[in-house]
C-alpha cells in the first residue's frame, strides 16, 4: 500500500453501538469485521456496504475484545464481566463460557486452529482455554506478569503478550522460554507485524515502539499522537509500510514504518479513537 | 414379621450411622472443608448444612441476608412466651425502621433524616435544647453566677428575647418590618376614605350606577394602595445573616458570579468532606470503564477487585436525594446579595458589588525612576584574587611525605593547612609575608616540613572541595535543571554561547573558558586515543573502526543509533553478538583504566574536573563517564531476559507443537492411570521398573533446560536407527505415531494418558503388556501383538521416521479442520429460523451475509485435501453420508441441529454410549474420533451419527479398522497405490458399514 492509497475519509459509518465501541477486528479475509463495546453487545458488520449483520448479545458488562476464528465460525470474547465467551457465529449461542479470571479480561485471541482461546486479564494472567473439550477449566494459567495484561497476539508457537508493567512477553510453545522484555513503559496493546519479525507495542507515554523480536532490539519509535490513559490499538497495514495508531484527540496517525514519520493523519472522531484495525488482506 | 417388629418397643432414638448420612451432606462437608480456605473471600458463600444457598428473593436481600443468611437474628428462632395482666402489660414493642438497622446504616440515615430548622420552629423546642445545651458547654468555662448546684432545669436561657416571642406571637415573622405605622396609615386611609364617600353619597343622591362607578374607582385605589404596601412589606429590612468569610479571595469578590453552577458543585464538595463517605467524588469523567452516576446500591457489596458500573448502580434509591446541608444560610446571603444588586444596579460597572467608586482620591501613585546604573558597571564581582581550590587541584598530588618528628610542628602545620584550605591561598600568602620571621612558621617558605605541608594543604583542599561541591551538586540534581546540565549529563556539546555562560558561572575567566572549548571539543577523540593503546580488535580493522564508532557513540552518551553500529549487510544476529562483544571489550578498558586511575584519587569525580587541564583531567573524565555510562545501561529500554516457561502438555497438543518438555516429570501432579505410568516406564528405561513410580526422567536430554529445543529436533533421529535395532533407547514420538498419531484429537486429558487408549482391549494388553515387561523386550512384543491383530496387513511401524510423523500430524489438522465444515452447510437451514428475531426487511439480505460469512470457512479449509483420493468414490460416499444424515436428523426429532460440532458431537458419543455399556469412555471416544476421523478423509466429513444398529457390527469390526487405519496413515507418504487401494477398500467397507 502506498502513501496514496492510505485512507483519508471515511468509507462507511457503522452506527449501532451505544456508547463507546472498544474494539473492532477485521475477520481472516477482511470482508467483515467485529466491533464490540461498552453496550455489552458484539456486532458483525459488512464494513464494505455498511450492513450490520448481527449482533451478540450475552455479555454482562462491556466488551473489550473479540477475535473470530480463520474459518470464521466462532467467535470469542471477553469483557468486564470477567469472562470469555465462545460465540457461534451463525446461530449466535454461547458455545461456552469460560470463567476464571479474577477480574477484567481485556484481551483475548484464537490460536491458528481455533481450538485454543488465550485470554489476558487485569489479574496480571494470560489464560488458555480449551475450544475442543467441554471442560472449561483453563489449560494453562500464565502468572509471570506484575502487572494487568492488556494485549496478547499469537503466533503459530508462540503467545505474546503486553502488559501494564511494561513488559512484552514471549511465550514460545515449541521450546518452552519465556522471553521478556521490558519496555520501560505500560504497553497498551501489541501487534505483530504480518512477517512475524516485529512487534508493535503501544505504550501509555504515547509512542509506539517497534521491537525485534529476535533480538529485543528497539527498532523505532512513533509519536506524535496521544496515548496517555485509554487502551488504544495499534497496527501494521497489511503490507508492514505503515504504522497506524488512533490518539486520544480523535486522530488516526499513520506512520511510515522505517523512518517513523508521520505520513498521514486526519480527524476520524470526535473521541479517542480506540481501535484501529487494518484490512488483512 | 411385621406383628413381631410391632411387639418390640423402642426407647431413645436410634442413632443414625454415617452411611446413611445423604451424600450431599458429605460432599457439603468435603466442599466446605476443601474450597473455602482455597476460595478468595468473594467467592465464598454461605451454605446450610445440606448445601443449599438459601434464596431470601430478589428484593429481601437475595443470597446474604439476615443473620449468617439465616432470616433469623442474633437470638435466633427460640420462642418467646407471651403473658400480660391487668396488673403487668406486656409492653408493646415498637418496631421502627432503626431497631432493623446496623450502626452504620443508622449514621447513615441519620443525614437523610428531616427536621424542623429553626425558622419554622414557631414554639420553640429546638432552638430551647440548643440554647440549653450551648449554656451547658458554657457552663463548665466559667463559674457559675450562682454558687452552688443549680438545677439546670430551673434557669433555662431563653433563646428569644420576650420581645421577639410576643412579636412572633402577635404575628410578626423574622425578616419583616414591624409595620404598625404602616397598618394604622392604612386603617386611617380607609376610614378617610370610607368617611369620605359616605358623606359624599349622603350629599347627592346619585343614580345607582354612577355610585358603583365611583365605588368601583375607590376600590381600585384602595386595592392599589395596599399593593404597594405589601411590596414595601417584603422589601423591608432584609435579614442580615453572618456569614463568615472563609475564602481567601477578595472583600465582596464572588468567584462563581458569572458560573452560579460551580458554587453548587463547591459546596458539594465542602459537604461531602465533612461528612465522611458521603458520595463519591466525581472525578470519574473522562475513564474509559467508568461508571456513569456515583450511586452506588447498598445490600450487594462489590468486590474490592471490581469497578463500579453500571449494574451496581442503586437503582432503588430514591430519585431525591438530600444531604445535611445548612442551606438557610447559603439562601441568605443570596437574599441579601441579590438585594445588593438591585440596589446597585444603576451604579456603574466595573465596581465589586457592594462598594462605590469614589470620585476623586487623595491617594497618588507615586513612582520613583530607577536608579542610574553606571556605563560601566560591570554586574560580576571580581575576586580579588582567584580561588585557588580548583588550580590547586590541577596539580598533580605531591608525593606523601612522613610528618616531621616534631608533634608540635606537625599539629602546628596540619591546623595551618586546614586554615588554608578553607580560606584560600590568599591567606597563606598574608601569613607568609607576617611570619617571614618565624622560625615555626619556615615550613611555608620553604623549610623543614614544607613538604609534608604541601601534601596536607592539598588532601585537604581536596577534602574540603570534595564536601562543598557535594552538596551544589545534590542541589542541581534535585533542583531545577539548566540546559547546559542538562546537556553535561546527556553529554551533548555545549553552545558556544552557552558555555560562555557556564565560564561566567564557574567563576573562572576567560582562560578556563578556553580549556572548557578544548575539553569538551577534544574530549571524545582523547579518550579514543587512549583506548586506543589496547586496541581489542587489531586483526579486524573494519570491526576496530566499528568499534570505535561503538565507543565514540557511547561516551557521547544519549541514545545509540541503530545503524552506525553495524554495518548494513551484518545480519541482525550477528550485529547483537559484536555488540556483546564490544560492551564486553569497553568494559574490560574502563576496568584497566579506571584500575590505574584509582591510585590517584578514585573519589575525584567533580565537575569541576572536566574543566580543567592536565595529565588528571582526562583521568577523571575516565572514572566520572564510565559511572554515567552504567546508570544509562540501567535505565536503557527495551531490556530483553529469558527464563524457562513450561507449557503444558495440552497446550501444545491444541498448538499442535511437540511438547518439547514431554517426558519430564509435570509440574503439577496429574493423575494418570496406572497403565499408562507402566506402559512409559518401561520403555526406555528398558528395566522392569515398578507402576509406583510416576515420573520418569527416561529421555537421555541433559538436566540443563536451555538445551531442550535441541533435544526435540533430535528426537527424530533415533527413530530412524529404531528399525534395525528395536532395543535401543527410543523417544516417546514413536509411541505417539504408532498409538497416538491422531490423539490430538477431541479430548482432552493429556497426551500420555491417551496413547494407549486405541488399544483394542485394554485389560488384554495390559497383562500382555505386563509379561512382556518382565522380558524387557516391549516393543519387539508390541510388534508381535500388532502383527497377530492384523494379519493381513504387514506392520509398517518400523518404517516410521520423521516425515511420517508429520505427515500423520498434518492429518490430524486437516481433520480437524474438517470437523467444522459440517456446520457450515447448517448454516443455510438454520439461520432462517435464528435469523428469525433479527430482521423482518434485510433478514434476506442478512441471512446471505451471514452465510456468506460461514462459507468461507468451506472455502479457507486447506486446500490440501489428498490429492490422491479416488475422487469419484469419494463424490459418492460423500453424497450417499450427506443423504443418510439428513435421514438420520429426520428421525431424530431433536431440534439441536443447531448446535454446534461440538454438540452434534457428544451427541453421537450419546448414542453410542447407549449402546456398548462395557466400554470404558476412554475408549468410546477414542473410536469415537477414529470413526470421525475416517470420514473426515472421506472430505465430506459430514456424518457424526451412527445407526444404533451399525453400532454392535462397528465395535465388532473396531479391531480391524483401526489397524487398518493406522496402517494406511502410516503409509501414505510412501505407497500412494497401495494406499489408494486400503482407502478404496476402507471407504467401501465404510460405506457398508453404514447401510
Amino acid at each position: 500500500m502506498s502513501e496514496s492509497q492510505l485512507p483519508t475519509k471515511e468509507s462507511n459509518l457503522l452506527g449501532g453501538h451505544e456508547g463507546a465501541v472498544l474494539a473492532t477486528r477485521f475477520n481472516g479475509d477482511g470482508n467483515y469485521c467485529l466491533s464490540c463495546g461498552k453496550d455489552r453487545t458484539l456486532r458483525l458488520w459488512n464494513p464494505h456496504r455498511g450492513i450490520h449483520i448481527k449482533t451478540y448479545k450475552g455479555h454482562g458488562r462491556e466488551v473489550r475484545d473479540v477475535h473470530v476464528t480463520q474459518d470464521n465460525a466462532k467467535l470469542s470474547s471477553c469483557g468486564g464481566d470477567r469472562q470469555v465467551f465462545y460465540w457461534d457465529v451463525s446461530t449466535g449461542r454461547v458455545i461456552r463460557k469460560f470463567r476464571g479470571h479474577d477480574s477484567e479480561v481485556n484481551s483475548v485471541k484464537f490460536n491458528e486452529y481455533g481450538s485454543v482461546v488465550v485470554s489476558a486479564g487485569y489479574d496480571r494472567s494470560v489464560r488458555a482455554w480449551d475450544c475442543r473439550s467441554h471442560s472449561t477449566e483453563p489449560i494453562q494459567i500464565i502468572n509471570t506478569f506484575t502487572d494487568s495484561v492488556m494485549s496478547v497476539c499469537l503466533t503459530k508457537t508462540e503467545i505474546i503478550a503486553g502488559g501494564v508493567d511494561g513488559s512484552v512477553r514471549t511465550f514460545d510453545i515449541r521450546i518452552g522460554r519465556e522471553t521478556v522484555d521490558d519496555l520501560g513503559q505500560a504497553v497498551n496493546c501489541i501487534s505483530i507485524s504480518n512477517d512475524g519479525n516485529c512487534v508493535l507495542a503501544s505504550c501509555l507515554d504515547s509512542s509506539i515502539r517497534l521491537i525485534d523480536r529476535s533480538t529485543g532490539e528497539l527498532l523505532q519509535e512513533y509519536k506524535g499522537h496521544t496515548c496517555k490513559s485509554f487502551k488504544m490499538d495499534c497496527c501494521l497495514t497489511n503490507s508492514d509500510a505503515h504504522v497506524t495508531s488512533g490518539s486520544e484527540d480523535g486522530y488516526i496517525f499513520f506512520w511510515d514504518l522505517v523512518d517513523a514519520s508521520v505520513v498521514s493523519r486526519f480527524q476520524a472522531h470526535a473521541s479517542v479513537v480506540t481501535s484501529p484495525a487494518s484490512l488483512p488482506r | 414379621m411385621d406383628s413381631d417388629e410391632e411387639d418390640f418397643v423402642y426407647y431413645g432414638t436410634p442413632i443414625v450411622r454415617e452411611e446413611e448420612m445423604t451424600s450431599r451432606k458429605k460432599k457439603v462437608v468435603a466442599e466446605s472443608a476443601g474450597q473455602m480456605r482455597s476460595l478468595p473471600s468473594w467467592k465464598q458463600e454461605v451454605r446450610d448444612e445440606e448445601g443449599r444457598r438459601r434464596f431470601h428473593g430478589a428484593f429481601s436481600g437475595g443470597f446474604s441476608a439476615g443473620y449468617y443468611n439465616t432470616v433469623g437474628s442474633k437470638e435466633g428462632w427460640t420462642p418467646q412466651s407471651f403473658t400480660s395482666s391487668r396488673k403487668s402489660r406486656a409492653e408493646v414493642k415498637e418496631q421502627s425502621v432503626f431497631s432493623f438497622l446496623d450502626d452504620d446504616e443508622k449514621a447513615e440515615l441519620e443525614g437523610r433524616s428531616v427536621g424542623t430548622s429553626s425558622t419554622f420552629d414557631t414554639f420553640g423546642f429546638t432552638a430551647t435544647e440548643l440554647s440549653r445545651k450551648q449554656a451547658e458547654k458554657e457552663l463548665h468555662k466559667r463559674p457559675s453566677a450562682i454558687p452552688g448546684p443549680v438545677p439546670d432545669e430551673l434557669i433555662t436561657p431563653a433563646p428569644n428575647s420576650i420581645g421577639v416571642k410576643l412579636l412572633l406571637k402577635m404575628g410578626w415573622r423574622h425578616g419583616h418590618a414591624i409595620k404598625d405605622s404602616q397598618c394604622n396609615q392604612l386603617y386611617d386611609a380607609r376610614r378617610e376614605a370610607r368617611k369620605a364617600f359616605l358623606a359624599f353619597s349622603s350629599e347627592k343622591a346619585k343614580p345607582d350606577d354612577d355610585v358603583d362607578a365611583i365605588t368601583s374607582d375607590y376600590e381600585s385605589t384602595i386595592e392599589e394602595f395596599i399593593s404597594d404596601e405589601k411590596s414595601f412589606f417584603s422589601r423591608s429590612t432584609p435579614v442580615f445573616v453572618l456569614n463568615p468569610k472563609q475564602d481567601l479571595h477578595g472583600l465582596g469578590f464572588d468567584p462563581f458570579r458569572h458560573a452560579p453552577e460551580f458554587r453548587e458543585r463547591k459546596r458539594l464538595r465542602m459537604s461531602g468532606a465533612e461528612g465522611p463517605g458521603k458520595g463519591r467524588a466525581p472525578s470519574l469523567g473522562g475513564k474509559l470503564f467508568a461508571s456513569n452516576s456515583g450511586k452506588i446500591a447498598p445490600g450487594f457489596g462489590i468486590g474490592a477487585l471490581e469497578e463500579l458500573d453500571v449494574e451496581d448502580e442503586d437503582i432503588y434509591a430514591s430519585g431525591f436525594e438530600f444531604e445535611e446541608v445548612n442551606v438557610d444560610e447559603a439562601e441568605e446571603s443570596q437574599r441579601i446579595s441579590k438585594d445588593n444588586r438591585i440596589q446597585l444596579s444603576n451604579k456603574k460597572h466595573g465596581s465589586l458589588s457592594g462598594f462605590k467608586v469614589a470620585e476623586k482620591s487623595d491617594y497618588q501613585l507615586e513612582r520613583f525612576p530607577p536608579p542610574d546604573i553606571p556605563a560601566d558597571f560591570d554586574p560580576h564581582h571580581k575576586f580579588p584574587a582567584p580561588l585557588k581550590t580548583g588550580i590547586k587541584l590541577i596539580e598533580s598530588p605531591p608525593p606523601e611525605v612522613p610528618p616531621p618528628e616534631d608533634n608540635n610542628l606537625r599539629i602546628l602545620i596540619e591546623g595551618f593547612a586546614s586554615l588554608v584550605s578553607r580560606c584560600g591561598t590568599l591567606f597563606e600568602d598574608l601569613s607568609k609575608e607576617k611570619n617571614k620571621d618565624n622560625p615555626l612558621f619556615a615550613f611555608l617558605n620553604g623549610g623543614n616540613g614544607y613538604n609534608y605541608y604541601v601534601r596536607k594543604l592539598w588532601e585537604l583542599q581536596q577534602k574540603h572541595s570534595d564536601r562543598q561541591k557535594l552538596p551544589v551538586d545534590n542541589v542541581k540534581s534535585t533542583g531545577k535543571m539548566t540546559a547546559e546540565d542538562r546537556g553535561r549529563i546527556l553529554g551533548e556539546k555545549p553552545l558556544e554561547r552557552t558555555m560562555k555562560d557556564s565560564g561566567s558561572s564557574t567563576s573562572t575567566d576567560g582562560v578556563q573558558l578556553q580549556f572548557n572549548l578544548r575539553d569538551t571539543f577534544t574530549k571524545p577523540s582523547s579518550l579514543v586515543d587512549i583506548l586506543e593503546a589496547a586496541k581489542p580488535f587489531k586483526n579486524d580493522p573494519a570491526k576496530q573502526e566499528r568499534f570505535e564508532q561503538f565507543l565514540k557513540d557511547k561516551y557521547k552518551g544519549g541514545l545509540r543509533s541503530i545503524s552506525s553500529v553495524g554495518s548494513s549487510n551484518m545480519s541482525e544476529a550477528d550485529r547483537a553478538r559484536e555488540r556483546l562483544d564490544f560492551e564486553a571489550a569497553a568494559e574490560a578498558i574502563e576496568k584497566g583504566e579506571s584500575s590505574k586511575i584509582s591510585k590517584f584519587s578514585s573519589d575525584q569525580l567533580l565537575f569541576e574536573n572536566q574543566f580543567t587541564k592536565g595529565q588528571f583531567v582526562s583521568g577523571g573524565t575516565e572514572v566520572y563517564k564510565p559511572q554515567k555510562e552504567k546508570t544509562e545501561v540501567e535505565i536503557k529500554y527495551p531490556r530483553r531476559e529469558e527464563y524457562q516457561w513450561r507449557p503444558y502438555p495440552l497446550l501444545c497438543k491444541r498448538f499442535d507443537i511437540i511438547d518439547p518438555f514431554m517426558g519430564k516429570p509435570l509440574p503439577l501432579a496429574r493423575a494418570r492411570s496406572k497403565m499408562d505410568s507402566l506402559i512409559f516406564t518401561s520403555d526406555f528405561v528398558k528395566s522392569t521398573k515398578t507402576e509406583e513410580t510416576p515420573t520418569i526422567n527416561r529421555e537421555n536430554l541433559p538436566v540443563s533446560k536451555p538445551e531442550l529445543p535441541k533435544t526435540t529436533e533430535e528426537t527424530p533421529q533415533p527413530e530412524s536407527e529404531s528399525e534395525a535395532n528395536l532395543n535401543i533407547e527410543r523417544p516417546v514420538d514413536l509411541y505417539k505415531a504408532i498409538f497416538s498419531d491422531d490423539s490430538d484429537d477431541e479430548e482432552d486429558a493429556a497426551p500420555v494418558s491417551n496413547q494407549m487408549d486405541d488399544m483394542e482391549n485394554k485389560t488384554e494388553v495390559a497383562n500382555t503388556v505386563l509379561n512382556r515387561l518382565i522380558a524387557g523386550d516391549f516393543l519387539e512384543s508390541l510388534g508381535k501383538e500388532l502383527g497377530l491383530e492384523v494379519p493381513p496387513e504387514p506392520v509398517y511401524y518400523s518404517k516410521e521416521n520423521k516425515s511420517n510423523l508429520t505427515s500423520s500430524r498434518k492429518e490430524v489438522l486437516i481433520a480437524e479442520d474438517a470437523c467444522t465444515s459440517p456446520r457450515n452447510d447448517l448454516v443455510g437451514s438454520i439461520n432462517g429460523a435464528s435469523l428469525g428475531p433479527l430482521g423482518d426487511r434485510d433478514a434476506d439480505m442478512l441471512k446471505k451475509e451471514l452465510e456468506a460469512f460461514g462459507e468461507m470457512s468451506l472455502a479457507n479449509q486447506p486446500s490440501s485435501e489428498k490429492t490422491a483420493q479416488p475422487k469419484s468414490e469419494e463424490m459418492v460416499d460423500s453424497k450417499k453420508r450427506r443423504s443418510h444424515r439428513k435421514k438420520h436428523r429426520s428421525r431424530s426429532t431433536s431440534s439441536d441441529s443447531s448446535y454446534s460440532t461440538d454438540d452434534d458431537y457428544r451427541h453421537g458419543s450419546r448414542l453410542r454410549s447407549r449402546e456398548d455399556k462395557k466400554d470404558t469412555s476412554k475408549r468410546k471416544s477414542r473410536k469415537h474420533s477414529k470413526h470421525h476421523k475416517r470420514k473426515s478423509r472421506g472430505s465430506s466429513g459430514k456424518s457424526h451419527y451412527c445407526d444404533s444398529e451399525s453400532d454392535e457390527r462397528d465395535k465388532r469390526r473396531e479391531k480391524k479398522k483401526t489397524r487398518i487405519n493406522r496402517d494406511e496413515k502410516d503409509d501414505r507418504e510412501d505407497r500412494p497405490e497401495k494406499r489408494k487401494s486400503i482407502d478404496s477398500s476402507k471407504s467401501s467397507s465404510h460405506s457398508r458399514r453404514h447401510y
